[in-house]
């Protein structure tokens, strides 16, 4: 079942003779279930393609649809609601507030979205799968790289999203670890039954995939 | 509030040195406060005391009781019940027989025995009205000072005794004590003859029944902000408090700038996780409210304690219900001083996040 489906898609950013196209008239569906890697230099759009899915920016050209819903047709505060509910974010820099410990990151996300999160029994059940069910007291700045990355995933699957976009989730871990993370991913996708989006430049990766794609000068091509 | 209190809690030392500042601060404007209440009260208590409504004085006198001189032809034969007579001198206070000699600034306010002023206004505290001649009832500043019933002064220069025979508070005039006489005293200190019977009219009405049409005419609040000094005294007190309310305004702005530029990031992050910017500014604002009521009531707490331990010749007066009104406003001003990096999350670009 398709998740997230992006058609023909352009984005430039400048006008005249500064003008950059960035993205060219890609277009890229992911299903529920399967992880999808985007492989791509430094300065290929690997980024904004992930900001254009994430409803974070518009492209100039082009539909992206979600759940049914174009998401260049809704206003900002619609794309907040579509993001919070339906889309999950994994960041290189693992998007944990530094003064909330494990416990309360997800307590943040209930007082906000207030109901459709996990109910408890499977946040304990993901947390322990994770290995991270022990650090609920401990704050960010008193766990490893590792362990923020893992209590990421967590908050990013407690709201029951349906896509999971992950950007350079494996850019500052080493190889051990690199496999760790990207088994984590594979599992969000089969086991969870979420569509994972991994935008990266770390071929390390591409054994995880259900489908490899490449980004370049903002053609997005699929492998074989 | 959530997010608010999560962070003061992980960083109390931060936020305990903000609140500290902001403590200091809203101290100082109450203590301030206190001190131009204070001394707006020793310019006036005795006034306000005799329930001042409108006062007439000599039309040369510019507002001025102590330079005002009535004679009898410029009154009317007999003067109504609410209306009194009030002769003012400045004088030294001398306590005959002391070893220290100890000599005080005062206000001798010499008053007609039985007109209301005396006969109604001046509450006692200890001892009794005066009944002889060179009787005298004081401000209880001067029991402070040492001063006791039955001690006997002189005034200026002056061969005269007199005898303490009670004590009256709320008598201060001009940031002195105020010694009550007759006026014939009064005439005897001033130095005038017969024909000048007082420095001012005094009634507690603000239409007298009595014709002063020779004399000019004040209200009460005209009158007390022609006190020498008083306005000008005020004045800065005001400038003052003014100058530190902005103070104030601009380091909360400041403090609460630097700590969400240091958030920016994660509250990008938060944003293209769909958190909606309402809850960052929420988080903002209870941040300024709360820094700004912990700093000001324990700035309370300070004066209140200040006020219990400074000594009684310190002219302060603990207005409370300005106390709060002037708390109210450093918390609105701390609201204000929020609305900078409200501005700043309201611009966030989570896209930026992610590419940093």
């Amino acid at each position: 079942m398709t998740a997230i489906k992006l058609t023909n898609i352009d984005k430039y950013f400048g006008t005249g003779l500064s003008r950059v196209e960035v993205l060219t008239n890609v277009s890229f569906t992911a299903d529920l279930g399967e992880l999808s890697l985007i492989l791509g230099p430094s300065g290929s759009g690997k980024s904004t393609l992930l900001t254009i899915m994430g409803g974070l920016q518009t492209p100039d050209q082009g539909e992206v649809l979600i759940d049914q819903q174009n998401l260049t047709k809704l206003s900002p505060k619609q794309r907040d609601q579509l993001r919070l509910n339906k889309i999950g974010f994994v960041l290189q820099s693992y998007n944990l507030l530094p003064y909330l410990n494990v416990r309360d990151q997800f307590k943040l996300v209930d007082r906000v979205k207030g109901k459709g999160n996990l109910p408890q029994a499977e946040l304990d059940h993901l947390l322990t799968e994770l290995g991270i069910d022990r650090l609920l007291n401990q704050y960010p700045g008193e766990l490893s790289g590792g362990q923020n990355q893992r209590v990421a995933i967590a908050r990013a699957l407690y709201t029951d999203p349906q896509i999971i976009l992950a950007d350079e989730p494996t850019a500052a871990l080493d190889s051990n670890r690199v496999k760790v993370v990207g088994q984590l991913l594979k599992q969000m996708a089969q086991d969870h039954h979420k569509a994972v989006i991994v935008v990266t430049h770390d071929l390390r990766l591409r054994e995880f995939a259900d489908h490899t794609y490449q980004l370049m000068d903002g053609h997005l091509t699929r492998e074989a | 509030m959530f997010l608010a209190l999560k962070e003061i809690k992980h960083a109390k030392f931060r936020y305990a040195l903000i609140t500290v500042m902001i403590m200091m601060i809203s101290y100082l404007v109450f203590i301030l406060m206190g001190m131009m209440l204070g001394l707006a009260n020793e310019n006036k208590a005795a006034i306000n005391s005799w329930g001042t409504s409108t006062v007439f004085l000599n039309k040369n006198a510019n507002g001025n009781l102590s330079a005002s001189m009535l004679t009898k032809d410029q009154l009317p034969s007999r003067l109504n019940k609410h209306e009194a007579l009030v002769g003012q001198v400045p004088v030294v206070v001398t306590r005959v027989g002391s070893q220290h000699k100890l000599k005080e600034n005062a206000q001798v306010i010499g008053l007609d025995r039985q007109q209301f002023i005396a006969k109604e206004k001046i509450a006692l505290t200890a001892g009794h009205q005066a009944k002889e001649t060179h009787q005298v009832v004081v401000d209880e500043g001067l029991r402070a000072k040492g001063y006791r019933l039955g001690d006997r002064i002189r005034l200026n220069s002056s061969e005269q005794k007199y005898q303490i025979v009670g004590f009256t508070k709320d008598a201060k005039l001009n940031v002195a004590p105020v010694i009550y006489t007759t006026l014939t005293s009064w005439q005897q200190l001033k130095g005038v003859n017969n024909r000048v019977v007082a420095s001012g009219v005094v009634t507690d009405r603000t239409e007298p029944a009595s014709r002063f049409d020779q004399l000019s005419r004040y209200t009460a609040a005209t009158f007390i902000q022609k006190l020498p000094g008083y306005t000008a005294q005020n004045n800065t007190f005001t400038f003052m408090i003014a100058f530190l309310m902005v103070i104030s305004l601009v380091i909360i702005a400041v403090f609460l700038y630097i700590l969400t530029m240091q958030k920016m990031n994660n509250y990008a992050v938060l944003r293209a996780q769909g958190i909606p910017a309402k809850h960052l500014v929420g988080a903002t604002l209870a941040q300024a409210v709360i820094l700004m009521l912990a700093g000001v009531i324990g700035g309370i707490i300070f004066t209140w304690i200040t006020q219990l331990v400074l000594p009684t010749t310190v002219p302060i007066l603990m207005n409370w219900p300005i106390i709060a009104g002037i708390s109210l406003v450093l918390i609105i001003l701390g609201m204000l001083g929020a609305l900078l990096p409200v501005r700043m999350i309201l611009k966030i670009d989570p896209v930026k996040a992610l590419n940093n």
